[in-house]
C-alpha cells in the first residue's frame, strides 16, 4: 500500500470505498479506485486542504453512525448495495444542518473528481486513467492548426503530463 | 526623511501598468506599489495544471487574505462570499477578486478585447428615446457618460495597438468590411493582427448563425495571432482563461507596459507591498502620498504629488473609504456586475473543447445594446451572444455538466466519457443597471489581517437581469437547435455569484460631484492629485467585457495628467 499522510488505513479504505461509488470501476474501464484517488485526497488533506481535516473527521463519524445499524465494522465492510443506499440517502439531504453526511459526501465527490482528473503529479489519475476515459490529452504545450481542425480525433494525440513538460524543457529538478 | 516621488501608483495590473509606462516615459519619477509578486516568465513556464490555477486559484488573492462580504439587501448580515469561500472545498476561487501581482487581472483574463458601442455611452438617453422614462426599472441611477465613443476612439485604437489585439474590423471609418462585425461602431483603422486560429467548436456556431440570417464575427482578443512587438504567436495550449501565459502571447501589462516602464529608468516597482491608506494635506483637499506595508509587514510612508489608485474597482473603493475620502457619499454607489447566462450544448461532432483559448471563437451582435429586439420580457438593452470553444479541462467540465445528470455513479462516468469532447458553450453578459439598491461599503464586522475592514457588497439580481438571461437563453436555444445540439441546459437566471471579475461603477465618472466620484479623467472630486482608474469609473454597463475600455480610459487619463503637468512626451519632443 502507498504511504498515507493524514488518513489512517481504515479511513483510507472508507474513502476509497466512497470514491469507487462516485466513479465506479467496470471491466475494461477503470475508475477512481484504480486511479488512486484516495491518495490524492489524503495528500490534499495533509497539505493544501488541511483546513478540511476537521470536516473529514466529522464526516467519517457521521458515516459511522449511518453504518452502525447494519452491524458492520466500517462502511468499507458493507456490501456495495448497502453502501450505495447510504450515499443516496446522504445525497438527498445535503442541506439539513444535522445531516452533515450529505455535505461530507458533496466534498468527497468534488475531491474524487479532482483526484481523478487532476494531473498525476498530485497523486491521483494514475496512468492518466481519468484523461483516457474522457479523451483529454492532458498538459499539451500547444496544439497545431491541424489539430485544431474540426473532426480531429483527440484520442490520437499522445497524452502528456506536467512531468513530461518539465522533462521537455529540461528544467526538471 | 520620507521618500518622495512625482507619482505613486497603487496596483500594477491592467490600468496601473499602463499608467506607470505613460508617466515614466514622460520623465516623471514613478513608484509602483503592488501587493502581489512581480512575476517572472519562469514562474509561468509550465502552467498547464488545472488543479493549481483553476481549482486552487494559485494567483488569486483568495478570501482568506482579502475577505469580501456580500448580502442581498440591507436587512441581511453579510457573509464572506458564500459562492467563493466554500469551506467545503467546493469553492469557486475565480468568482472573487481577480489575479494579483504584476499584470493583475490581465494575467488571468480571457482576453476578450471588446470596445463598447457608441450607444453604450448614452444608454439612458437611448432607452428614453425608444422606451420612454417609465420603462426604466425603479431605483435606477442610470446616466449617460460624461464622454462619448468619439472621445474615446483614439484611445481604443491606442490600447489595441500598444497592448496587442487580434481581430477582424467590421467598420473602418463608416465602411463595412466582410468578416468583421457589421454592428461595431466606426473605428479609425483595423486591428494590428488578424484573428487567432479558431477552436474546433466554432464552425458549427458560425454555420448555424449564418443560416439563421445572423452575422457572426471573430472576437477581438488580446492574444497574438502572429509575432507582435517581440512577443510570439499563441500556441493554442488551452490553459488560458484563468491561467498565466507560458509564451507571452497573451497581452498582459506584465509583459507589455510594466517592462516598458522599467526600461525608462524612471520607474521603481516594489512588489509584495500593500497600500493601506491614502494620505492627504491637513485640509483634506490634496493627496500627499500613501502608507503601505512591505512583505515583512513593516509600515512605510511615501510622498508624491500624484497618487493613482489602480487597485481594481473594489479595492479602490476600500482605499478611498478607509482613507476617509467620500465627500458626497458617492464612493461605492452604483455597483454593477455581469451575469453571464451560461448556456451549454452537446454537439453532434467533436468540439475538443480543451484546444485553444477560451475565446478563439465567434460572436454575434445582432441583438446587442440599443438594437435589442422588441420583446415580451421588458428587456431594454441587449448583449452579444458569444461562442466559447476552448480552455475547458475535465474538472471544469464536471462543474459545467448538465444538471439533469446525476453527478456520481455510472451515469456520471458514462455521460462525461461520451460528451466531454462534444461540449460547446455560449454566454451573454447582460446589462446590470446601476441602482440605489446596489452598492459597496465597509463591512462593520469583518477585517483583514492588517486590520482593514473588508469591502461589503449589497446586491441582488433584479427582474431585468433575470429577464435578460431568459430572453437571451431563447436566442441561444434557437442557435443550439440549429447546430443540431443533442442536449442543452443553462445557468439559472439569478446565479449564485455576485462578483464576476467584471465589477464596475463604484467610483463613477461625472461632472457633478454630488452624483459622481471623479471627473471624466478619473480625478477624484475635491482631492487634488488623486486619481482612480479602472472599471470603477464606468457610468453604465452593457454587454461587453470591460478591460479594453479600462485600458482606453487609462491612456485618456494619462494624456490629461501629462497635459495638465505640461510633460506630455510630444511637448518634450518639441522643445
Ligand atoms: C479569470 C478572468 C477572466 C477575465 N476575462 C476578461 C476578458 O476576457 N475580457 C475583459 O475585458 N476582462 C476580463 N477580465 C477582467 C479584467 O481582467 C479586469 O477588468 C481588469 O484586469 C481590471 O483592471 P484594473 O486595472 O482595474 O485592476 P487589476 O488588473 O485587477 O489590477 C489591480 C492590481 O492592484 C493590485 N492591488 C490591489 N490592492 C492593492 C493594494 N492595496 N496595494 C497594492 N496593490 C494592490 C492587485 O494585486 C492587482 O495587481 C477577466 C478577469 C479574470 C480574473
Amino acid at each position: 500500500m502507498r504511504p498515507l499522510f493524514f488518513l489512517n488505513p481504515d479511513e483510507a479504505r472508507i474513502i476509497d470505498a466512497i470514491a469507487s461509488h462516485v466513479i465506479p470501476s467496470e471491466p475494461g474501464s477503470p475508475g477512481a479506485r484504480e486511479a488512486g484517488v484516495v491518495h490524492y485526497i489524503d495528500d490534499t488533506l495533509a497539505g493544501f486542504g488541511r483546513d478540511l481535516q476537521g470536516a473529514y473527521r466529522s464526516g467519517l463519524e457521521a458515516l459511522q453512525a449511518a453504518v452502525a445499524p447494519y452491524g458492520a465494522r466500517t462502511f468499507a465492510d458493507l456490501d456495495e448495495e448497502r453502501q450505495r443506499g447510504i450515499l443516496e440517502a446522504a445525497e438527498a439531504s445535503p442541506d439539513v444542518p444535522d445531516a452533515f453526511l450529505g455535505q461530507f459526501f458533496a466534498i468527497v465527490c468534488e475531491h474524487v473528481v479532482q483526484g481523478f482528473f487532476g494531473d498525476p503529479a498530485y497523486g491521483g489519475n494514475v496512468d492518466e486513467i481519468g484523461w483516457r476515459l474522457v479523451g483529454y490529452p492532458g498538459a499539451q504545450w500547444g496544439f497545431s492548426a491541424d489539430q485544431m481542425r474540426p473532426g480531429v480525433d483527440a484520442r490520437s494525440i499522445p497524452i502528456l503530463t506536467v512531468a513530461d513538460l518539465y522533462a521537455r524543457v529540461g528544467t526538471s529538478a | 526623511m520620507t521618500e518622495r516621488f512625482d507619482a505613486v501608483i497603487v496596483g500594477l495590473g491592467s490600468s496601473g501598468g499602463i499608467m506607470a509606462e505613460q508617466l515614466s516615459a514622460a520623465g516623471m519619477r514613478v513608484l509602483g506599489l503592488e501587493k502581489g509578486r512581480d512575476h517572472t516568465q519562469a514562474d509561468f513556464e509550465i502552467k498547464h495544471d488545472e488543479l493549481r490555477y483553476y481549482q486552487r486559484g494559485a494567483i488569486v488573492a483568495g478570501v482568506s487574505v482579502d475577505p469580501v462580504t456580500w448580502r442581498p439587501d440591507p436587512g441581511s448580515t453579510a457573509r464572506v462570499l458564500p459562492w467563493s469561500a466554500g469551506v467545503l472545498g467546493t469553492d469557486e476561487p475565480l468568482y472573487g477578486l481577480p489575479s494579483i501581482g504584476t499584470g493583475g487581472g490581465t494575467l488571468h483574463w480571457g482576453a476578450a478585447a471588446y470596445r463598447f458601442r457608441e450607444a453604450d455611452f448614452r444608454m439612458r438617453s437611448a432607452i428614453l428615446e425608444r422606451f420612454g422614462e417609465q420603462a426604466l426599472p425603479d431605483g435606477t441611477t442610470l446616466q449617460d457618460w460624461p464622454l462619448s465613443y468619439q472621445d474615446l476612439e483614439p484611445y481604443y485604437d491606442r490600447a489595441e495597438w500598444e497592448q496587442g489585439v487580434s481581430g477582424a474590423a467590421g467598420n473602418v471609418g463608416g465602411e463595412l468590411r466582410d468578416g468583421g462585425n457589421p454592428f461595431e461602431s466606426p473605428r479609425s483603422r483595423d486591428y494590428p493582427m488578424p484573428p487567432v486560429t479558431p477552436g474546433p467548436g466554432d464552425g458549427p456556431f458560425v454555420a448555424a448563425t449564418r443560416r439563421l440570417g445572423l452575422h457572426p464575427f471573430r472576437q477581438p482578443l488580446g492574444i497574438n495571432s502572429r509575432e507582435y512587438r517581440g512577443r510570439p504567436a499563441c500556441v493554442n495550449c488551452g490553459f488560458c482563461h484563468g491561467y498565466p501565459c507560458h509564451v507571452r502571447a497573451k497581452s498582459t501589462t506584465q509583459v507589455t507596459s510594466v517592462p516598458a516602464a522599467k526600461a525608462t529608468g524612471n520607474f521603481e516597482l516594489r512588489d509584495m507591498s500593500r497600500v493601506l491608506r491614502v494620505l492627504r494635506s491637513a485640509d483634506g483637499r490634496r493627496a500627499t502620498g500613501v502608507e503601505y506595508v512591505d512583505a515583512h509587514d513593516v509600515l512605510h510612508t511615501v510622498e508624491a504629488d500624484l497618487v493613482v489608485l489602480a487597485a481594481y474597482s473594489l479595492e479602490n473603493v476600500r482605499l478611498l473609504l478607509v482613507s476617509g475620502i467620500n465627500e458626497h457619499g458617492q464612493v461605492g454607489k452604483n455597483f454593477m456586475t455581469h451575469n453571464f447566462g451560461w448556456f451549454a450544448s452537446v454537439l453532434p461532432d467533436a468540439t475538443n473543447p480543451f484546444m485553444g483559448t477560451f475565446n478563439a471563437s465567434s460572436a454575434i451582435d445582432d441583438y446587442t445594446s440599443e438594437i435589442v429586439p422588441d420583446n415580451d420580457l421588458g428587456v431594454l438593452w441587449g448583449a452579444p451572444i458569444i461562442s466559447v470553444t476552448g480552455d475547458l479541462q475535465p474538472i471544469e467540465a464536471y462543474h459545467l455538466m448538465n444538471p439533469r445528470v446525476r453527478k456520481w455513479g455510472l451515469e456520471f462516468k458514462h455521460w462525461l466519457r461520451d460528451n466531454y469532447t462534444h461540449l460547446h458553450r455560449m454566454y451573454s453578459q447582460s446589462t446590470n443597471f446601476p441602482s440605489s439598491r446596489h452598492y459597496l461599503d465597509l463591512d462593520p464586522a469583518v477585517k483583514d489581517r492588517w486590520g482593514q475592514p473588508a469591502i461589503r457588497i449589497t446586491h441582488e439580481w433584479e427582474d431585468h437581469d433575470a429577464n435578460a438571461v431568459t430572453l437571451f437563453g431563447r436566442y441561444k436555444a434557437r442557435i443550439a437547435q440549429e447546430m443540431g445540439a443533442r442536449e442543452t441546459w443553462m445557468d439559472p437566471a439569478r446565479p449564485p455569484y455576485h462578483l464576476s471579475t467584471h465589477d464596475v461603477g463604484v467610483h463613477r465618472m461625472g461632472e457633478d460631484p454630488t452624483s459622481s466620484v471623479t471627473d471624466r479623467f478619473g480625478s477624484v472630486h475635491g482631492c487634488a492629485g488623486l486619481y482612480a482608474l479602472g472599471g470603477g469609473g464606468f457610468v453604465s454597463y452593457g454587454g461587453y467585457n470591460p478591460n479594453l475600455t479600462i485600458q482606453a480610459l487609462t491612456y485618456w487619463s494619462a494624456d490629461h495628467i501629462l497635459d495638465t503637468a505640461g510633460t506630455r512626451p510630444k511637448d518634450l519632443a518639441a522643445v
